[in-house]
């Protein structure tokens, strides 16, 4: 392969692995700036793939990516009830959802295994645009300048970031703290089960249990060594985006000479642990994460 | 002007408010006064839309009128400033505005909010950067703007809930400056306070609030002092007697040239010497924020600190580690620092003695022992509970504090450090605190106390040193006046004396 | 028996049941009434004396994994890393025990067991002592660090471990002398089994009769009061992450040297669903117990369920996840709760 071949290569699915991660991690860098942690998100985007891939199999791929917002919400809204008003931990909730997810997402596959539902339909599959890119990944770019925009200049955006510094001050100004709470965790739902469709019929177009490996809780890292801020986010998506890309392109690029695949399987995770070794020091977040409102006490 | 009848509130079992009626004159200053729980901030809750009455009616020039929102209070012309201002640190004073007021950041009401708050800002005297970061701005100032806030709805209607509480003398007298200018141009201002020397200093009008019911609303002309504390408190309470000065004894607590940073890195205490003996009580009177909180943590151990603290002799080194965990600590925080609020009483009393014979030997512990220890000091010092396994978190807050101080006090340590020990508490509950404290100056031990609230301070201290941005002076207490040491808290005096060893009065 | 300890029990049976009731309300729309799956789960679960050997035996691993999280939860220290933990001490059983060939079990097993405990702690350790002097949150650590140990543990396999016979990804299989005795004949339920039901009773004691499982406790309960009081905060969390990786290794260990007896790509770890066990049993090791009785029934069960009825067993872990939430949300009206502690 040529350089310039290779480097191509790499790029092109460097942005396709940051897509998902960057989507999912708007909706959760927004929940946590305003004070909620959802370690459910695994859970979510798992859900959505599987909507995504259900619904898929009407041949409708539109209608599929529509589902699957609707999935990650439906989570969403169970997850924000328990903590935003029940005052549950977040993050133990957050576990639990996970784990419902798996079982509803195991029983769901299982149930298409046996009416033989098990290949996305070409219909319901997207197809690579411009620069071999998927047309949700040039939308997500675009919300990422959107989402920016309007946490530092738009009102909401000033409300969600004081909403995770000092709840009591929103109060004491007239807002309604747990309804904005339970809006953003639903949007966070939303964002991870778009980015779940985005692996079941876009990226890998076809679903397997557990297909999220992980890549929910590496958006969790990312949010925090991305200082809680769009920028940071996207530099990191691309960061993880590229060793992912590695992997893939694993055989392809000769590695296999060299290193067992599970080297390459492991590298996002060690890379970053070693991220948050390094940055997690300085990086203290917003004040009010994880802290139920009102105080328990 | 506005009039509240029969005003009506329960939260739960407890009656908040019960038939509270008083009326607000146009450019009156109304002090409400009431202890702790009397339920003044509620019924300023619900004349601010924060809350609904159960039953009752405001009127406004005659007409009634339902508040269900903060906003509608807003637009009737009632604005209120809380106690604990409803500002976010780390936005810009903007942002703050952006987000009290909702409006859009479009160009024409963003001019038209600056241009309003600048000039009321200028009109008392009060300027006001838009682009500062609220979290800087000194406590004085954040207060301001949020009055600015509040008198943006027109003003008609001013609640300022115990608005000196972070003030120095000198902010706490513009502040007063402020309130007559306002109350002159027609605003009605109600000054929510439990200290009574401030009430007669601006108000002209009182209402006097006693377990939800009005005792007392009138001109405050006539009314003495004693009069008035007797309608907010009822039953007369004993004052602590501190009883005769004792020759002093020797040093347990011992500060020579201590700084401390805080964990920004700046330094917050500068070169403090300090000295507490035995059977004195040593008071460290200033507005909250000049160091205090960062001194305490040095003395035990949280914060890292230059120069040499020495407690019961020792300076440095393993023993000296050991010798602080036998001061008796009441933190100022009781709930965050004071209790495990989900493990039972007996679980929170023994918890500096759970490694001591004969509570448990290697490790193992003796369980019965541990409930009757627990019994035998919930009867001690009057803890009402149901019970020693009981969880701290439903106690009331003057019992919790019961149990902090039953922990702490009870293995009658040398040394105690105290801060703000009666905070949120009500006279009954302050009075045993101060009671407790001085029973542990009575046999011999060393107590420092740093606290907020210059009158009790002054009840029970041997002597009074003020902090003030980081540097700690004698106040010549009791040898001076309590305006000497409020111009001590501002920093206006320079230090005297310079030391806190407190030999040899010296005359300002 | 105190109040506080009748309402946690009440929470636990409560969210058993109102978990059972929901899943056979959602297996009565599909078709399946409650006339049918009940009888056929039961029989399935505690039927004859192989099938309650059957789910005592699946309960034993989610007892070790749920004890592991409970101990670590207790002190506010959110292990959920239990999962790699557990497949670390597992490959770590059979890596050495297939090399020592057919030495005396009586000093091998121990040995092993001891070794596989040690890499699970070791494992939990590097959580901690990120946490320690890198501030890194334990949440994220332990789970990161699961999915490396999967990895790793999946190298090992198909590497220098595997079994040269076959073609397979697996190991060796472990020598008779390294396998523990079974029980009842014709059963899988193993001594081990005993051992860690012997381990919920040691904790038990351990959490209520020690001065340690008091610093626990208080730990857990609040940080701040711990350390002014001079419970040496540190010592007792990386303690208790220490305990809790030697628990999920010696879960793992166990689990093959009664059970399996060799690793295969397909080895399950019962990390992820000792968090829900030891959530639904209020961290109580006694609860867990309990707990993990109940998933196990669950799983022998559903196992039953997909036999003769064709449900898939995924329904077991939906009834999981669903029992887990509820029993968070229980714990809220019980006034049980961690307190905040922010990153």
């Amino acid at each position: 392969m040529t350089l310039h071949a290779w480097l191509s290569a790499i790029l092109v699915q460097a942005l396709v692995s940051a897509t998902p991660l960057t989507l999912a991690g708007l909706g959760e860098l927004t929940a946590e700036r305003g004070g909620v942690i959802n370690v459910g998100i695994e859970g979510m985007m798992l859900l959505g793939a599987i909507t995504a891939f259900a619904v898929g199999m009407t041949g409708n791929p539109y209608l599929a990516l529509a589902a699957a917002p609707l999935a990650g919400m439906a989570l969403g809204l169970v997850f924000a009830l328990a903590t935003v008003v029940g005052r549950v931990d977040q993050i133990v909730c957050g576990m639990a959802i996970n784990l419902l997810a798996v079982g509803i997402s195991g029983t769901a596959w299982v149930a298409l295994q046996n009416h033989d539902l098990t290949a996305l339909p070409d219909a319901a599959a997207f197809h690579r645009l411009w620069g071999q890119q998927y047309g949700l990944t040039y939308v997500v770019a675009g919300l990422c300048v959107a989402w920016w925009w309007a946490l530092h200049r738009s009102r909401a955006g000033i409300i969600v970031r004081a909403l995770g510094e000092s709840a009591e001050a929103c109060a004491a100004n007239g807002i309604a703290v747990r309804r904005w709470r339970v809006s953003l965790v639903l949007l966070g739902g939303a964002c991870a089960g778009t980015a779940g469709a985005f692996l079941s019929i876009m990226d890998i177009q076809g679903f397997e249990p557990g297909m999220t490996g992980g890549r929910g809780f590496l958006v969790l890292a990312l949010v925090i060594f991305g200082r809680w801020r769009v920028e940071g986010l996207v530099a990191g998506s691309l960061f993880f985006g590229a060793l992912d890309s590695l992997q893939v392109h694993f055989q392809g690029l000769g590695f296999d000479r060299y290193l067992p695949y599970q080297a390459f399987q492991m590298l996002p995770y060690v890379a970053a642990l070693c991220a948050l070794a390094v940055l997690s020091r300085s990086a203290p977040g917003p004040g009010q994460l994880g802290r139920p409102y009102p105080a328990r006490h | 002007m506005l009039s509240l009848e029969g005003i009506a509130k329960a939260f739960g079992a407890t009656q908040a408010l019960d038939d509270v009626s008083f009326t607000l004159e146009r450019g009156s200053i109304h002090g409400l006064l009431g202890e702790n729980g009397a339920g003044k901030t509620t019924v300023m809750r619900i004349l601010f839309g924060l809350e609904r009455p159960d039953r009752g009616v405001i009127r406004i020039a005659g007409t009634a009128v339902r508040i269900t929102s903060a906003r509608q209070a807003r637009a009737l012309g009632i604005g209120m400033v809380h106690q604990h201002f409803a500002l976010v640190p780390s936005l810009s004073v903007a942002e703050n505005l952006v987000l009290a007021l909702g409006a859009g950041l479009a160009g024409g009401r963003q001019a038209a909010l600056q241009a309003r708050i600048a000039n009321l800002g200028a009109e008392l005297g009060w300027p006001i950067d838009l682009r500062a970061r609220v979290g800087d701005l000194a406590v004085g100032q954040q207060q301001r703007l949020e009055i600015l806030k509040a008198l943006l709805g027109g003003g008609q209607v001013l609640i300022l809930d115990e608005p000196t509480a972070p003030l120095t003398p000198l902010e706490a007298a513009d502040l007063f400056r402020v309130v007559k200018v306002l109350a002159s141009r027609g605003t009605a201002v109600v000054f929510i306070s439990h200290k009574l020397a401030e009430v007669e200093a601006v108000c002209d009008r009182l209402t006097i609030l006693r377990r939800g019911r009005v005792v007392m609303s009138g001109p405050l002309a006539g009314m003495t002092r004693g009069r008035i504390t007797e309608l907010m408190i009822g039953a007369a309470v004993v004052a602590p007697v501190r009883g005769a000065a004792r020759p002093p004894g020797a040093v347990l607590l011992d500060l020579e040239q201590v700084s401390v940073a805080d964990r920004q890195r700046r330094e917050r205490v500068h070169r403090v010497a300090l000295q507490v003996r035995a059977g004195e009580i040593v008071g460290i009177a200033g507005v909250d924020g000049n160091g205090q909180t960062e001194l305490v943590r040095a003395i035990l151990g949280q914060a890292p600190a230059s120069g040499t603290i020495a407690i019961e002799g020792v300076a440095s080194g393993a023993a000296h580690g050991a010798t602080r965990e036998r001061l008796g600590v009441i933190p100022e925080d009781r709930q965050q620092d004071g209790l495990a609020l989900a493990l039972s009483l007996t679980e929170n009393l023994l918890m500096k003695a759970r490694n001591q014979a004969p509570f448990s030997s290697c490790g193992w512990r003796h369980r019965a022992r541990w409930q009757a220890q627990a019994q035998a000091l919930i009867a001690d010092y009057d803890i009402r509970a149901s019970g020693p396994e009981q969880p701290a978190v439903s106690l009331s807050g003057g019992n919790q504090q019961k149990v902090v101080i039953a922990r702490e006090l009870s293995p009658q340590p040398l040394v105690v450090v105290a801060v703000n020990p009666t905070r949120g508490l009500d006279l009954g509950a302050t009075a045993s605190v101060m009671h407790r404290l001085l029973a542990a100056r009575a046999r011999g031990a060393a107590v420092l106390l740093v606290h907020s609230d210059l009158d009790e301070l002054m009840q029970v201290a041997d002597r009074i040193l003020v902090m003030s941005s980081g540097h700690l002076s004698d106040s010549t207490w009791p040898a001076c006046t309590r305006e000497h040491i409020g111009a001590l808290m501002l920093g206006e005096q320079p230090a005297v004396a310079g030391t806190g060893t407190g030999v040899g009065a010296q005359r300002p | 028996m105190s109040a506080r300890a009748l309402r946690s029990i009440a929470v636990t049976l409560g969210a058993a049941l109102l978990g059972i009731i929901g899943v056979l309300a959602g297996l009565w729309c599909a078709g399946y009434p409650p006339a049918t799956v009940v009888p056929t789960w039961l029989a399935a679960a505690a039927g004859n004396e192989l099938h309650l050997a059957g789910s005592l035996q699946q309960a034993g691993p989610l007892l070790c994994a749920g004890l592991a999280t409970a101990v670590a939860f207790r002190a506010n220290a959110l292990n959920i890393g239990v999962e790699g933990q557990y497949l670390l001490g597992a490959i770590t059983y059979v890596g050495i025990g297939v090399h020592v060939g057919h030495a005396p079990g009586v000093v091998m097993i121990p040995l092993l067991l001891l070794l596989a405990m040690a890499s699970g702690a070791g494992w939990a350790l590097i959580a901690f002592v990120l946490e320690r002097t890198r501030s890194v949150p334990i949440v994220l650590s332990t789970i990161l660090l699961n999915f490396i140990a999967v990895a790793l543990v999946s190298y090992l396999i198909e590497g220098p471990l595997h079994d040269p016979v076959t073609s397979a990804p697996q190991t060796e299989q472990l020598a008779p002398g390294l396998r523990l005795p079974v029980l009842i004949a014709g059963t899988t339920l193993h001594v081990g089994v005993l051992v860690i039901a012997a381990l919920a009773v040691v904790l038990w004691v351990a959490q209520s009769r020690t001065v340690f499982g008091y610093e626990l406790a208080v730990v857990g309960a609040n940080e701040r009061v711990a350390r002014l009081t001079g419970i040496r905060v540190e010592r007792v969390r990386g303690l208790a992450m220490a305990i809790s990786g030697a628990l999920a290794g010696l879960g793992g260990a166990l689990q093959q040297a009664g059970v399996t007896h060799y690793m295969s790509d397909g080895s399950v770890s019962y990390g992820y669903a000792g968090i829900a066990v030891a959530l639904l049993g209020q961290l109580h090791p006694l609860g867990v117990a309990a707990a993990a009785l109940y998933f196990g029934m669950l799983d022998s069960g559903s196992a039953g369920l997909e036999r003769h009825l064709d449900i898939p067993h995924d329904v077991g872990d939906i009834l999981k996840g669903v029992v887990t939430l509820v029993v968070l949300i229980a714990a809220v009206v019980q006034w049980r709760r961690r307190p905040w502690s922010g990153p």
